[in-house]
């Protein structure tokens, strides 16, 4: 561990309801997510995988523990301040639903940055383009789009502010394998070769491989990690978790 | 599928309120009106049938001019009859009537009430007499030429007391009186906000009318014989050459009655047809929510027909809500009427009109009519929706999204043009001669038809209204513009109100500004002087004649006329014959004459104007017979013809017409010219002198003069535009439930939005634009259309003399300006509530 880490959460809880009905979604959660690595979070459903990210992400606030990204301490942040934050330092990736169906593939590649009035790099926006292959169909709204055109513009989006940290969840819920694959090999090459940290969450073992580390979440806690994993190497842990 | 309908209503009581609301609104200015009315008529009714409880006859002569507009003039007659009438068997007492034009000076040396606007000010007899119309409250009843007694709000408004020296204006000038009586009317301290000088009989003749004269006899009998016996009596006592008519109390209060009553159906008719436009205008925000939230529940209803539900069944579940809905909505919309009646009252006590209290009084027609209208307005609103709905097809339940469809069909295209062109057709079948009813039909149909092509033409308008909002907002305008066109028949549906409160104001604004020019012009054209002397009060009172003669004396002053109106029967109808004085005239009021000479007209001739001697074929030389009010006729021969006929009329004659009978007259205007080298500081001066002295009409130089006359367009205006300011809360209304219907519909998007990085005042900006782009479009679309309907009205009216039309262009930009602050309003909760989306519910995928 040789990189800084990109998002740091420590002893991080969530706890819905009070007393008798009290659910602790996330227990004491430490996890460092470090700079130009592919990670993975899995779990079973109600792991409390998709908490951990959305506390990491600010997207919801945390019981107890904090949180930092690119080095700043997100619970001390008010609304304002934590939406910029998102705005400029996170990209995200959501299974679906993810482009404003009002906005041109362009314009939604570009929204972080149009939100905070900021040009960008344009240098760095059209690598991230042709890596992902878009050049085409950058004038079309995403009802003309396919499922993964659709995907591929949130990656883009994503990408495009050179955020510290990214966040998938479950990108390739919605997508036929073959496309599921392609979108991933071009996170995988948005880390390798455009140095990119991505946080991915996902419970399917072939997804998660191309990950460089895999954490594994049960009943909200850390149950274990992975590193150079292959599709195999998943089953097996996931069969060793009792899952 | 009934039950099913009502757990659904009540399961979801936001969206009742929400679509009560536009219903409320709408039935509340219904009731609001119709309560109003029936306590005003009420209460008029109460009024006259106190004031002549005691009145068993009433002798009148039968003499009657009816001119314009219902306004008749009755004639005197002689004083002596009440003699005659005092012999009769029967009669206990006998009063001689005098209702006549008096303004009371306060202590500050200006008139009490309102000159022109407002209740009349009025000189009457005051003497102890049985069948009273007056008591005395304090003092006593006039008894000499020097004793007046006043009305009780008079006395407290001008602060007299007992003792005072009050100056009142009359017919024959001003004078100052004694207060000697303090008085009430019937059980009321002043009749309908009316003022009120009293005197003793002589003196009212002499002072109001004509010395022996009276307006009316009231006679008081002693109880022997009925109220029909004792008229019949009266009328056989009196000589038939006296041309007179006995009435009984209760006929002359029925007839009292009737006619305020038909003085106040105008004003009935006039808020009924506003409500009544509320009312349209509401039906749209009820049908766009009905249509919004049927396609809010596609896949509730996908599953219900899904799962065995008919067509009809959906349908009718949507149709038993709307039943809900309209019933919910009118009863309170019933309740929010009657405390809009009392907040109409209260509004008029403000402006100075006082109405007598009484209870309020809430018809049941009312009630019938308000929930019976809300009802039918609210089901016909939702019936297309209801329909909508049953044709869901089941599948539609298995389908991600539920947003409604926006398919644009060319059917609709051309069927909107189709009635615009039969709209314009119609028109133009208009302006070449077709009847105006064919105008009536043709503006409804260019209504329609525009209504009709909203969906069409939304989409491109808001885009291009959005492009500002694009550019200085950046990609939050862009959304906005995108989302004000992504469904471009719910835009147009939430704009038609804005379109058509926009297009009446707007018409009704080019219809003033072209009448404001037309008068402006007028008389700049005929006023030749460079002061004015007016007055507001319209066929009852005014300037005393000798007004311009004083003025005509004075060294400053080069000349000075005066201008009035007299009313006289030509050929069995009343006409308005404007008196001038031909010595003064010339120079200063200009007739045009293109024959005969000011010198020309006597008290034996009369001038026409052109037009009238092309209608009529006459020429100089030709007589006309007049019958003046005393029912002496006079036949005149024509001894000239004039061009301006926009003030003068079709007649003119000289003020002397009058001088030998006992028709008294006043001026409406005097038009001065100074000498030159007097100065504008001593020429108002002694002008103003000569004015304070008779304590009535306003000094005005031509430019004012001009502009106050051309102004008072603007009265009718400012009516208008209140009336229309219901249309405008409806629109609000509707604009914010469409908004939060969509917010609603976009949770997702919005919370997709908050999670990459748009701030909550980002999000309020988008919705806030989409909003002003949305109201934007209704008031230039309404603008277009109201400008064409001004000119199309104008264009219509050429033969009432208006002959230039302008476009209203201030009018113009505060509609769009008023029309952007609309926007912003109306966005505000919506707006706010867009902020409080839930953003994990928005982006997770259930």
């Amino acid at each position: 561990m040789n990189n800084p880490s990109a998002a740091t959460a420590t002893n991080v809880s969530k706890i819905y309801g009070h007393g008798d009905s009290e659910v602790r979604a996330l227990d004491n959660v430490s996890v460092q997510f470090e700079t130009g690595k592919f990670t993975a979070i899995m779990g079973p459903s109600g792991s409390g995988k998709s908490t951990l990210m959305h506390c990491m992400a600010g997207l919801d606030e945390m019981t107890e523990g904090s949180v930092t990204i690119a080095d700043i301490d997100i619970a001390s942040l008010k609304d304002k301040e934590l939406t910029r934050l998102r705005r400029d330092k996170i990209g995200f990736v959501f299974q679906s639903f993810n482009l404003v169906p009002t906005l041109t593939a362009d314009e939604n590649i570009r929204l972080p940055l149009l939100l905070g009035n900021n040009k960008g790099n344009e240098e760095w926006i059209q690598k991230v383009i042709n890596t992902v292959h878009l050049q085409d169909r950058l004038t079309h709204r995403p009802s003309e789009l396919s499922g993964g055109q659709q995907q591929r513009v949130a990656v883009a989006r994503a990408l495009a502010s050179e955020p510290a940290i990214i966040f998938a969840d479950e990108p390739t819920g919605n997508l036929d394998s073959t496309t599921g694959n392609e979108i991933l090999s071009f996170m995988r090459k948005a880390v390798d070769e455009l140095g990119q940290t991505i946080v991915m969450v996902t419970h399917d073992p072939v997804s998660a491989s191309y990950a460089d580390r895999i954490v594994f979440l049960k009943d909200g806690k850390i149950a274990g990690e992975l590193l150079e994993p292959t599709p195999e190497l998943v089953l097996d842990y996931m069969k060793k978790l009792g899952h | 599928m009934l039950r099913i309908a009502l757990k659904g209503i009540l399961g979801r009581k936001a969206r009742l309120v929400l679509t009560s609301l536009a219903v409320i609104l709408g039935t509340a200015f219904l009731s609001g009106t119709a309560v109003f009315s029936a306590t005003l008529n009420r209460t008029f009714d109460n009024l006259f049938s106190d004031v002549f409880r005691n009145v068993d006859s009433y002798v009148r002569s039968t003499q009657v001019i009816e001119a314009d507009f219902g306004a008749e003039e009755r004639q005197r007659i002689p004083a002596e009859l009440i003699e005659v009438i005092e012999a009769v068997p029967g009669v206990a007492d006998v009063q001689g009537d005098i209702q006549a034009f008096a303004r009371i000076v306060g202590k500050d040396g200006k008139p009490l009430g309102s000159e022109g606007a407002g209740p009349p000010t009025f000189g009457s007899v005051g003497e102890e007499f049985k069948g009273a119309l007056w008591t005395i409250s304090e003092g006593k009843f006039p008894s000499n030429s020097t004793e007046v007694a006043l009305d009780e709000a008079s006395a407290k408004a001008g602060k007299f007391v007992i003792g005072d020296r009050v100056k009142v204006i009359a017919q024959a000038g001003s004078r100052d009186f004694t207060l000697v009586g303090i008085a009430g009317y019937g059980d009321v301290r002043s009749p309908g906000g009316a003022t009120f000088a009293l005197f003793d009989l002589v003196t009212a003749q002499e002072f109001l009318a004509k010395p022996g004269f009276v307006d009316a006899i009231l006679i008081s009998g002693d109880g022997s014989v009925s109220d029909e016996k004792l008229a019949q009596a009266i009328n056989a006592a009196i000589p038939g050459s006296y041309k007179t008519e006995t009435l009984t109390g209760a006929q002359i209060t029925q007839e009292t009655q009737d006619q305020i009553g038909s003085a106040l159906s105008f004003f009935n008719i006039l808020l009924s047809t506003f409500s009544y436009i509320a009312l349209g205008v509401g039906s749209f925000v009820i049908y766009n929510v009905f249509s919004i939230s049927a396609a809010q529940r596609q896949r509730e209803n996908a599953l219900l027909r899904a799962i065995g539900a008919s067509k009809k069944q959906v349908t009718r579940a949507m149709l038993i809500e709307s039943v809900v809905v309209g019933l919910f909505g009118s009863v309170i919309g019933l309740f929010a009427g009657i405390g809009l009646s009392k907040a109409l009252s209260a509004l008029l006590k403000a402006a100075g009109i006082d109405l007598p209290t009484g209870g309020l009084v809430v018809p049941s027609s009312a009630i019938a009519n308000t929930i019976v209208v809300g009802l039918i307005v609210t089901v016909s609103s939702a019936w297309l929706p209801a329909r909508r709905a049953g044709k869901v097809p089941p599948l539609a339940a298995m389908r991600e999204t539920a947003i409604e469809v926006v398919a644009l069909t060319r059917r609709r295209t051309i069927f909107g043009f189709v009635l615009i062109a039969f709209g314009a057709a119609s028109i133009v079948a208009v302006t070449n001669g077709a009847s105006n009813t064919w105008l009536g039909l043709g503006i409804l149909f260019v209504f329609s038809g525009t209504i009709t092509l909203g969906p069409v033409i939304a989409r491109p308008v808001a885009l291009l209204l959005g492009k500002p909002a694009e550019r200085f907002r950046g990609v939050t305008g862009t959304m906005a513009r995108q989302n004000s066109a992504r469904n471009p028949k719910r835009t147009a549906r939430t704009a038609s109100p804005v379109l058509i409160g926009v297009a009446l104001v707007t018409a009704v604004a080019a219809l003033a500004a072209s009448i404001r020019t037309q008068i402006d012009g007028v008389f700049t054209e005929q006023f030749k002087g460079d002061y004015a002397i007016s007055t507001t009060a319209r066929g009852f009172g005014g300037l005393s004649p000798s007004l311009a003669d004083e003025i005509n004396l004075l060294p400053e002053v080069e000349r000075a006329t005066g201008i009035g109106l007299l009313t006289v029967k030509i050929e069995d109808r009343g006409q308005y014959l404007t008196t001038i004085n031909p010595a003064t005239a010339e120079g200063v009021f200009d007739l045009g004459l293109t024959s005969g000479t000011y010198a020309d007209l006597t008290a034996d001739t009369i001038f026409v104007s052109e037009q009238y001697a092309e209608n009529n074929d006459s020429k100089l030389g030709d007589t006309i017979e007049v019958t003046l009010a005393d029912a002496q006729v006079k036949s005149l021969t024509i001894a000239g013809i004039y061009e301006f006929d926009d003030i003068a009329g079709k007649y003119t004659v000289s003020r002397d017409i009058i001088k030998d009978s006992t028709v008294i007259n006043f001026d409406l205007g005097v038009y001065i010219k100074t000498k030159s080298g007097v100065s504008q500081e001593s020429a108002r001066s002694v002008l103003q002198a000569a004015v304070d002295k008779y304590g009535q009409g306003t000094l005005q130089s031509k430019r004012e003069y001009i502009d106050s006359q051309s102004g008072q367009v603007n009265q009718l205006l400012g009516l208008i535009y209140g009336l229309l300011f219901l249309s405008v809360i409806i629109a609000v209304v509707g604009i914010i439930i469409t908004l939060l219907l969509s917010v609603f519909e976009r949770q997702r998007e919005i919370g997709l939005l908050r999670a990459v990085g748009m701030t909550k005042s980002q999000v309020r900006t988008t919705v806030r634009w989409e909003s002003v782009i949305t109201s934007l479009l209704g008031a230039v679309v309404g603008i277009v259309l109201g400008v064409g309907l001004g000119w199309v009205i104008v264009y219509a009216l050429r033969d009432q003399g208006l002959s230039s039309f302008s476009v209203p262009i201030s009018s113009t930009i505060s509609i769009l300006i008023m029309a952007f602050v609309i926007g912003v309003l109306a966005a505000v909760y919506p707006a706010w509530r867009a902020t409080r989306v839930n953003l994990l519910t928005a982006i997770t995928t259930s």
